[in-house]
């Protein structure tokens, strides 16, 4: 369970540095698009096609950010119920909120752009809680713990 | 450190139940997250047939007849409909059609295949309608009867043809699982209807609708009025987006219309794409219709862009400047309508900061029915929140709050004078598609219309915007109110709204495999 806690909280930090990385390509496809010429409005963007091939990126982000991630996350909030690490439900609860208040963010920025600027700095908070969650972990051992049923649990 | 653990006395009663308690606590815990999420996913789940009589909860909106046992929210996809037990004997949507004995006078045979299209150089898996997509433009005049004979030759998911804005009896709205079955390979289809009022308008499937439509199984319906067409020049451009691909006519390319100096153009702009799209021109012109319904007492406007929302029509009357030059009308800075002399050119005038608000353009007219005094009042507030929809999970489209399946179905009897009150508090913007009728805008957040009527069948709704809009209950049958940005309504952004005592044969899914979406 340790382990998969530690896997899962990685996996979230990493998801949102993959994040990071596939919206500024889709950016950076989309102004060399531009200055070659295209032209992006709302009936562009809605259109099936790709008309650069970083369109992708924004696709993953929505992907990862509508489905992945937060799947992750609740599966990481499920799997702390049976850590037995102390504060192993508190950080996973915080990565829980921290990626609903990213995806409330990332909605809010379509109305509110200040709200996008906030997703960028609540990623930040996320990936640090997420990392930090993982490394907890490190080193743990059942010593932390005084039931009796940490006897299942292997020794680090 | 392990081994203290060991060493520890267990078997007492009290930690005994400590550690009942500590194995059943995350249990519990993660029963309490599951369970509901489980609940969720199998309450969205859609059977695989069913009827839109028996999605989502009628809502009769405020002002109607108070009816025993009529009210309240159902909620479920066996909530009672009122066409099931409203009437004995329910009126079915196939009843209504055009006079059967009547001859057509306008006849067209449309074939439609599933192929590739070369697009801009590039080869696009596709749709055509006689070989071409767009298909062939319809063109009658106002008062004729249109008759279509489809005949689907390979396109494998079925298709159907809904007359985009056209106001045609219930049984020729094309709607798969709603109005008619989806047309399958070999089979045909006739649809009949009069073109009641004249303006532009468009055809396209409403099977599969979001890929087909994409895909280019569409086409241009031109009504012209029984006076003619003031203007000399009367050309149509229909704006399409091929994978990327922007398109006039199915052309990546700006469309040049023959014209002489000083001749007046007519430009039906027809936007069939997923998005709004941006229309201005390099002279002054005139806004002569809204989704093929006139503008009273339109003015000459200048430097201020107008939006086509999705699904929309937009006519404008520009004149060919006397100097040899053309006139450009942009649609969006992709392409262009370039009209005048042969090889005379214009320069891409720049995009207007300014926009024309069609609430306060032309001059008043009579409506021919009274909104201040309506029969009945409904809300359709869009939303996005999180959930489950046909099982997916996602930050789903709402409507009144709820998900599809369990969406309003708008509840109205024929004569209503019906007010909606549309808001959008989903964060993007949302082109408000009713079948079957023409609404009136009466105000935008909250600030009345002061220009001429402006009737719409295709709303752009942005963000944080609210409409106030109306219409005359004056054509039964079963129609949908959703999003024509077609990836919205595959997504669930689906309404209908229903005359009383009407039913219909046809369902979702089925041995048709109806899609309408």
């Amino acid at each position: 369970m340790r382990t998969a806690y530690k896997v899962l909280a990685y996996l979230v930090a990493a998801e949102v540095a993959v994040q990071a990385m596939v919206v500024v390509w889709f950016v950076a496809g989309l102004d060399k698009w531009v200055e070659g010429g295209g032209v992006l409005d709302k009936a562009a963007m809605e259109s099936e096609g790709t008309p650069f091939p970083q369109v992708v990126g924004i696709m993953a982000h929505g992907i990862n950010g509508f489905f992945v991630i937060p799947g992750l996350a609740l599966l990481l909030l499920i799997i702390s119920f049976f850590t037995k690490v102390r504060g192993a439900i508190k950080w996973a609860v915080v990565v829980f909120v921290l990626v609903i208040v990213q995806g409330q963010l990332g909605g809010l920025g379509h109305d509110f752009p200040w709200a996008g600027a906030l997703h960028g700095l609540n990623a930040l908070a996320l990936f640090s809680v997420a990392l930090y969650a993982g490394r907890r972990l490190r080193g743990t051992t059942v010593a932390v713990v005084e039931q009796p049923e940490a006897r299942t649990a292997t020794p680090v | 450190m392990a081994g203290h653990s060991r060493r520890r006395p267990a078997g007492t009663l009290s930690s005994g139940f400590g550690r009942a308690l500590r194995i059943a606590l995350p249990i519990v815990a993660t029963v309490a997250i599951v369970a509901p999420l489980g609940w969720l996913w199998q309450d969205s789940r859609v059977p695989a047939a069913y009827s839109v009589m028996d999605m989502g909860y009628p809502d009769y909106g405020v002002g109607a007849m108070a009816d025993p046992g009529m009210s309240g929210p159902g909620g479920h996809m066996q909530g009672q409909m009122p066409g099931h037990h409203m009437a004995a004997t329910p009126r079915l949507v196939t009843d209504m059609v055009a006079d059967p004995t009547r001859p057509a006078d306008v006849r067209v045979d449309l074939v439609t295949r599933q192929q590739m299209l070369t697009i801009g150089g590039r080869s696009i898996p596709g749709f055509t309608v006689n070989g071409m997509s767009p298909g062939p433009e319809i063109r009658a005049r106002q008062g004729q009867l249109i008759e279509v004979h489809l005949h689907n030759e390979s396109v494998v998911d079925g298709v159907t043809l809904h007359w985009h804005g056209v106001d045609v009896p219930n049984a020729m709205d094309g709607v798969a699982g709603v109005t008619q079955n989806a047309v399958p390979v070999g089979g045909e289809f006739t649809y009949r209807f009069v073109a009641e009022q004249s303006g532009s308008y468009w055809y396209h499937s409403h099977q599969v609708s979001n890929p087909q439509v994409a895909g280019g199984l569409l086409g241009s319906l031109v009504v012209t009025p029984k006076s003619g067409v003031a203007q000399q020049v009367d050309v149509s451009a229909l704006a399409h987006t091929y994978g990327g691909v922007r398109t006039i006519n199915g052309k990546a390319a700006d469309l040049r219309v023959p014209a002489r100096p000083g001749q007046r153009v007519r430009v039906r702009v027809t936007n069939t794409d997923n998005g709004p799209m941006k229309i201005w021109a390099s002279g002054p012109y005139r806004l002569l219709a809204t989704d093929g319904t006139d503008v009273h007492q339109p003015t000459e406007v200048s430097g201020r862009s107008v939006t086509v929302t999705a699904g929309g029509r937009t006519d404008l009357d520009v004149k060919v400047p006397s100097d040899g030059s053309a006139v450009r009308v942009q649609l969006s800075k992709a392409t262009a309508v370039i009209v005048g002399p042969p090889g005379a050119d214009a320069p891409m005038p720049p995009q207007p900061t300014a926009e024309l608000d069609l609430l306060a353009y032309g001059a008043l007219a009579p409506l021919g029915f009274d909104p201040a005094h309506p029969t009945r009042q409904f809300e359709y507030r869009i939303g996005r929140r999180p959930g489950f929809v046909k099982g997916l999970p996602g930050l789903w489209w709402s409507i009144n709050g709820r998900l599809y399946p369990h969406v309003p179905m708008y509840v109205v009897r024929e004569g209503d004078v019906v007010v909606m009150h549309i808001a959008n508090h989903s964060g993007e913007v949302h082109p408000m598609h009713l079948h079957g009728h023409h609404e009136v805008v009466l105000a935008r957040n909250g600030v009345a219309a002061t220009g001429s009527p402006w009737w719409v069948d295709s709303l752009n709704v942005l963000p944080g915007e609210t409409y106030d809009i109306a219409f005359v209950a004056n054509n039964p049958g079963i129609w949908m109110d959703h999003c024509h940005n077609l990836k919205h309504a595959a997504q669930g952004m689906i309404a209908h709204l229903m005359y009383e005592g009407f039913d219909t044969p046809y369902r979702i899914g089925g041995p048709a495999d109806n899609q309408p979406e």
